[in-house]
């Protein structure tokens, strides 16, 4: 068996160890201030000590669970808003235009209210989550099913199927496609959240960690940090891809 | 049998249809065809009840439960199995999801789709695609068939055969069927009346033509008959009429 070396992956990772490794040799003969940019060996120490002295995990667990909690939650309340808005437009006419601002503003800006409500707990982290995330998918659900093919509804309705077969056969499946094609996109959007509001203030988190290394001038952490909530996302994306490529499976060939 | 009366059909100010008489015995095999963008489409659309009509009456002696509707394009649910498609009509009517799956699998045996059952729509062929349409509505086993252009989008080899198939299932189970067509000799070659609508709006229809080109049918040897090109030539004219009428107007 031969190794395929000269795919893209390879050449990508090959590009990256090199430039990390220039990096490093700059930072090594002094050329660069590692204030401002410190060496990737000294940025792989404190990624290091923060999970060797435990540092991190309070932190971890509390972005965590605004991130997942935002997701969960905003997956709901959403399918359930666009769904109902779908379905009564006597809901849709209040809704749509409440929607249509809360998607047109950057919905971060609410950050500082949720603080002011909700405290600096977990419970203000959640509401930007949430937020965030209800709006993409309230869209994502109720436009799917108002450009639900017209032409899958008349063929149940020809094969004499009611509102049930309606919805368990053509609506169900169409907003499960479209809710899933935002999948990727509501996580990025419930990190953002959750990270955001403990940047605003917090006591605990990577946000706060990102907001302490950033007050310090602590570039290194700062880097790491970010290196970190990066990692995560892609992770969390994978896993989503996954999904969506095992419950979509009747898209490809 | 079906009994289209006085039917008349607006989307905008102007009606599409106006006017139009159409009946189809039971056991008889009608067509109807006609310039395109006459309303053929509407007429099958109002009949099946997609489409409310501005007046006019149609009666059908058949139970809803006993219409097929094949339509045009091939939408089937992308996100269920081809056996599952075929079985849709039967759950829908009440059979448990093993008996209609297991009739769903026959169907598509007798379409020569045997084997393909799991497949997802998009996995299969346009051809084969339009072959498990038609098997999701045969398997309902209609009294009566409605079918606008089923045959449209198919290669010619592909469509000479399932028309075929169609019309040995038609004439054995002596289904009442009316056919919506652009294509003359494919009307010629299946119906025992053939009506025309004229050019719209206001449609209507311009005249009829009985079939007298004895059954069991061959698709293709049909067209020897000395009776198809005599048809052929008048349908044709008629058409080449309307086609130029419109020109003038």
């Amino acid at each position: 068996m031969s190794l395929r070396l000269n795919t893209p992956p390879v050449r990508r990772t090959l590009v990256l160890t090199v430039l990390v490794l220039i990096w490093e040799a700059c930072a090594w003969l002094g050329w660069i201030d590692p204030f401002y940019l410190p060496a990737p060996s000294a940025i792989a120490k404190v990624i290091f000590t923060l999970f060797a002295d435990g540092e991190i995990w309070p932190h971890l667990e509390a972005t965590f669970t605004a991130a997942i909690i935002g997701i969960l939650g905003g997956l709901v309340i959403g399918i359930v808003l666009g769904f109902t808005a779908a379905l009564l437009p006597v809901l849709a006419e209040l809704l749509e235009p409440v929607m249509i601002l809360l998607n047109a503003i950057p919905r971060v800006i609410l950050a500082p209210l949720f603080v002011i409500w909700l405290g600096i707990d977990l419970g203000s982290k959640i509401a930007l989550a949430l937020i965030l995330v209800v709006v993409l998918i309230f869209f994502a659900v109720y436009n799917g099913i108002k450009e639900v093919d017209h032409r899958l509804r008349e063929r149940v309705l020809t094969l004499g199927g009611g509102t049930g077969v309606m919805i368990r056969e053509v609506y169900v499946p169409s907003v499960t496609a479209w809710v899933l094609g935002n999948l990727k996109i509501a996580v990025g959007f419930a990190f953002t959240g959750a990270v955001v509001g403990e940047f605003v203030a917090s006591s605990r988190g990577l946000g706060y960690l990102l907001q302490f290394a950033q007050s310090t001038y602590n570039a290194a952490l700062t880097i790491a940090l970010i290196l970190l909530i990066m990692t995560f996302v892609m992770v969390l994306f994978a896993l989503s891809e996954r999904l969506e490529r095992r419950l979509l499976r009747w898209r490809y060939r | 049998m079906l009994r289209v009366k006085d039917l008349t059909l607006a989307y905008g100010a102007e009606p599409v249809l106006e006017g139009v008489d159409i009946t189809v015995e039971a056991g008889r095999f009608a067509s109807l065809i006609g310039p395109s963008g006459s309303g053929k489409t509407s007429v099958l659309r109002a009949i099946t009840g997609l489409q409310q009509p501005s007046a006019g009456a149609i009666s059908l002696d058949v139970p809803a439960t006993e219409v097929g509707f094949l339509f045009q394009d091939d939408a089937l649910l992308p996100w269920r199995t081809a056996r599952q498609n075929v079985a849709l009509g039967l759950r829908i009517r009440g059979r448990s999801r093993k008996e209609a799956e297991a009739r769903g699998e026959e169907w598509l045996a007798k379409l020569g789709l045997a084997g393909l059952g799991d497949r997802y729509p998009a996995q299969l062929s346009g051809g084969q695609r339009k072959r498990v349409a038609i098997a999701q509505v045969l398997a309902l086993e209609p009294r009566f068939l409605l079918m606008d252009e089923p045959f449209a989008s198919l290669d010619a080899i592909v469509r000479t055969r399932i028309t075929q198939e169609l019309i040995g299932w038609v004439e054995r189970e002596h289904l009442t069927v009316l056919l919506v067509t652009h294509d003359l000799e494919e009307a010629i070659a299946l119906s025992d009346l053939i009506y025309v609508l004229s050019q719209g709006p206001r449609a209507r229809i311009r005249s009829s033509h009985a079939v007298d080109i004895p059954r069991p049918r061959d698709v293709v040897a049909t067209r020897d008959h000395p009776r198809f090109s005599e048809l052929l030539k008048n349908l044709w004219e008629e058409l080449s009429a309307e086609a130029s009428l419109e020109g003038v107007t």
